[in-house]
């Protein structure tokens, strides 16, 4: 019986805090699961999940595929470029072949915002949406919400700066929408290119040395300069000079500050080589790997408390 | 109409909304061979042969101008045709189309002229083809609008598109001038606009979709009106959708240009917030914009800065709809409710009243357009359209006979249905 309050899980913004409540406080018991010799839980046996990807993903997809398969659930990757499905080919009829198959939960991946919301609408089984276009990556900001867990045992209060595209970034809108319900206050560090028209309502930055000392989650976001549809940014040079973390300003970070990025890191752009590699009391405030860890433990709470 | 079709048709007792002539009255109406042959109370015809409406409590309208129709015919004959279209047209109470040349090919030759009013004769009602300002609508070479216009083009557009070439615009205002005939203006500059899905705002930053500032717009009517002004041309700015550009036309009209505009009845009807559904159905161009905006298009009505409204009818496959937001193709059916979710906003919730509205829909678009319609007038044949205006209906997609089914419009409640449309002097529409 799924024991969250929805169908599906679409976007950030309407998980109901219970909803948070319990997916956190599950992942605790996985995470001990994970840190095992036998890695395996036998909670989800003979139940099917569908990896339907329409983008290309490792580290999404791969951390589903771990969590399915320690709650010994049958998961089965589906991929499809978003550009084979061209106009004409319909998306439905790539659910109705899936929906044949009498799986029991389909996690989507899509390159178009809106897309896992008009899935769940046709489909009655549940849909997690592993990131779709520029709208949403729900289990993304759960999984970062349990990392600050981790690190500060409290969200009230917490000063969070996400650093970078916030207009083309699903991340940062799903983590936006979850880290000011529990009570955060988020910052936005990004030149005007990457904010909507109107930003007045929005507490917004441009330079990273603005917020840098008095931060306690810094969170940047993955730069794609060079794949940017109309280069509108100038150069990596000028993103290095005002954005991006070097040494000098993780040395500027508070004690007990932490960094995070969704990844994978495009070093040099957004982190510099030299932080991605510091060791030492600097280096504990990095928490990408933990992230990375937290997130197949997040997952496997979800997945066990919609199938289990 | 089945063979057995009386010619002669007697509307008992309708109010009679006459905008030419600015009044309201109850009366009988008596059509003879097509003819209106008789207004005036009590008209006893004393024949069988006649068809006998009873419009008691019914209003009873010119025929509808719609200026703005895509009508796809040629090239696009799977989503539309000029008799299917001329069919939903005659539904929504619409006797006269102007259909748009943004066809395949587009409509920018003599003969291309020619097809559409050849093959509009034998149509359920009026249909007025809009022809090319630039061959293929490529913004680049001016079409032959002298001759374009004595093979009978109502007006020039390259709608769907903008000619972004600021001189090749300034050169065809100055040149249309010589005909007299309109240019219908469908306003964005498409550097701005590129890429974009939905209105450039607080909901297109929520949803992640990819937006189109208003600036889009409001540049584009900002140069034409220097250029009409400097040009003299007479110019029509269609599906007006920000509140900058009502500023800026009031503000021209003012100043004495001769310059007009419309708005679709989904600009009036919706606001950015319903995009949160991801209904490609409300996937528009101009996109459908904030609140503000339509609050201000609203007001441009009422006020008159807005002169007419059009339906921008654009029929998709649902092939073009039933896929992702940012794939699906822009445009919304509208023939069918011009009518109903025009006077839904403007007469119920704004408190327009219903004359306002039917000038609107037709003596103004009419005499943009520079033709004779949007009137009833012993001796004229006769377009009429009867209207219950206490109707209610919930728009359902199997209810439209346009052969796209992409309404903005399902699920919505709309009051004001059409129930008799007599055009070309035929009773052309019949609601069951």
């Amino acid at each position: 019986m799924n024991m969250l309050s929805k169908k599906s899980i679409v976007d950030a913004g309407s998980l109901e805090p219970e909803d948070i409540e319990l997916i956190l406080s599950n992942a605790d018991s996985f995470l001990e699961i994970s840190r095992r010799d036998v890695k395996k839980v036998p909670t989800l046996r003979g139940k099917t999940v569908i990896n339907l990807f329409f983008e290309p993903s490792t580290r999404t997809r791969t951390s589903f595929e771990i969590a399915a398969k320690r709650l010994s659930a049958d998961i089965i990757n589906f991929s499809s470029s978003s550009s084979s499905l061209k106009k004409g080919e319909s998306i439905i009829d790539t659910l109705k072949t899936i929906l044949s198959m009498n799986v029991d939960l389909i996690v989507i991946r899509h390159s178009d915002s809106g897309t896992v919301k008009m899935i769940d609408r046709f489909v009655d089984i549940p849909v997690i949406n592993a990131g779709d276009g520029k709208y949403q990556h729900p289990t993304q900001a759960l999984l970062d919400l349990y990392t600050i867990q981790k690190r500060f045992g409290k969200f009230e209060g917490l000063k969070v700066a996400i650093v970078g595209d916030f207009l083309d970034s699903r991340v940062a809108r799903s983590d936006m929408d979850l880290f000011e319900k529990m009570g955060m206050e988020v910052t936005i560090v990004a030149p005007t290119m990457f904010l909507p028209e109107d930003y007045s309502e929005m507490n917004v930055r441009h330079n990273i040395d603005e917020v840098i000392k008095d931060t306690d989650i810094l969170y940047i976001l993955r730069m794609q300069l060079e794949r940017q549809d109309r280069k509108f940014y100038p150069s990596v040079m000028e993103y290095n000079r005002f954005l991006t973390l070097d040494m000098k300003r993780l040395e500027e970070m508070k004690p007990g500050s932490v960094v995070m990025h969704p990844g994978p890191v495009n070093r040099g752009t957004e982190i510099t080589d030299e932080v991605m590699d510091v060791g030492g009391t600097l280096g504990e405030k990095i928490a990408i790997e933990e992230q990375v860890t937290y997130g197949v433990a997040i997952r496997m709470a979800i997945l066990y408390l919609i199938l289990g | 109409m089945a063979k057995n079709e009386k010619k002669n048709i007697l509307i008992k007792s309708g109010t009679i909304i006459d905008p030419a002539k600015g009044n309201e009255f109850v009366s009988d109406i008596y059509i003879k061979d097509g003819i209106i042959a008789g207004i005036k109370e009590n008209i006893k015809t004393g024949e069988d042969d006649a068809v006998k409406i009873d419009a008691e409590g019914l209003i009873v309208s010119p025929g509808f101008v719609d200026m703005h129709v895509h009508l796809r015919d040629p090239g696009s004959e799977d989503e539309e045709t000029i008799e299917t279209g001329a069919l939903a047209a005659v539904k929504g109470g619409v006797t006269t189309v102007a259909c748009m040349p943004n066809t395949n090919p587009a409509i920018d030759s003599d003969a291309l002229v020619k097809y559409i009013l050849e093959k509009s004769q034998d149509a359920a009602c009026s249909i007025l083809p809009v022809a090319a300002m630039t061959r293929d609508l490529k913004g680049k070479d001016i079409t032959g609008m002298g001759i374009l216009s004595e093979t009978g083009a109502a007006g020039f557009s390259d709608d769907g598109k903008c000619v972004a070439d600021s001189r090749v615009m300034y050169e065809i205002m100055r040149y249309s001038t010589q005909f007299g005939l309109p240019l219908i203006l469908h306003e964005e500059d498409c550097f701005l606009s590129e890429g974009g899905l939905m209105h450039e705002g607080h909901y297109s930053s929520m949803l992640g979709l990819e937006g189109i500032s208003s600036l889009s717009e409001n540049v584009m009517i900002a140069r034409d009106i220097m250029l009409a002004r400097k040009s003299g041309a007479r110019i029509h700015i269609t599906h007006l959708s920000t509140r900058g550009g009502v500023e800026m036309i009031k503000k021209a009209k003012g100043e004495g240009l001769n310059i007009t505009c419309d708005v679709t009845p989904h600009h009036l009807f919706f606001n950015d917030s319903y995009l949160t559904s991801f209904n490609t159905n409300l996937k528009v161009k101009p996109p459908i914009r904030s609140e503000e905006d339509r609050k201000a298009l609203l007001s441009g009505v009422k006020e008159g800065v807005i002169d007419a409204i059009a339906s921008d009818h654009a029929p998709h496959l649902d092939t073009e709809k039933n896929t992702t937001f940012k794939l699906a193709s822009f445009g919304t059916i509208g023939l069918e409710t011009l009518f109903a979710a025009a006077y839904t906003k403007l007469c119920l919730e704004e408190k327009m009243s219903i004359s306002q509205l039917v000038n609107s829909i037709t003596i103004l678009p009419a005499k943009i357009l520079g033709i004779d319609a949007g009137k009833i007038e012993v001796g004229k044949t006769a377009n009429i359209t009867v209207i219950d205006t206490d109707a209610e209906e919930e728009i359902k997609r199997e209810s439209f006979i346009s052969k796209s089914k992409n309404s903005a419009f399902i699920g919505q409640k709309l009051k004001g249905k059409i129930i008799y449309t007599i055009s070309k002097g035929k009773l052309a529409y019949m609601s069951k």
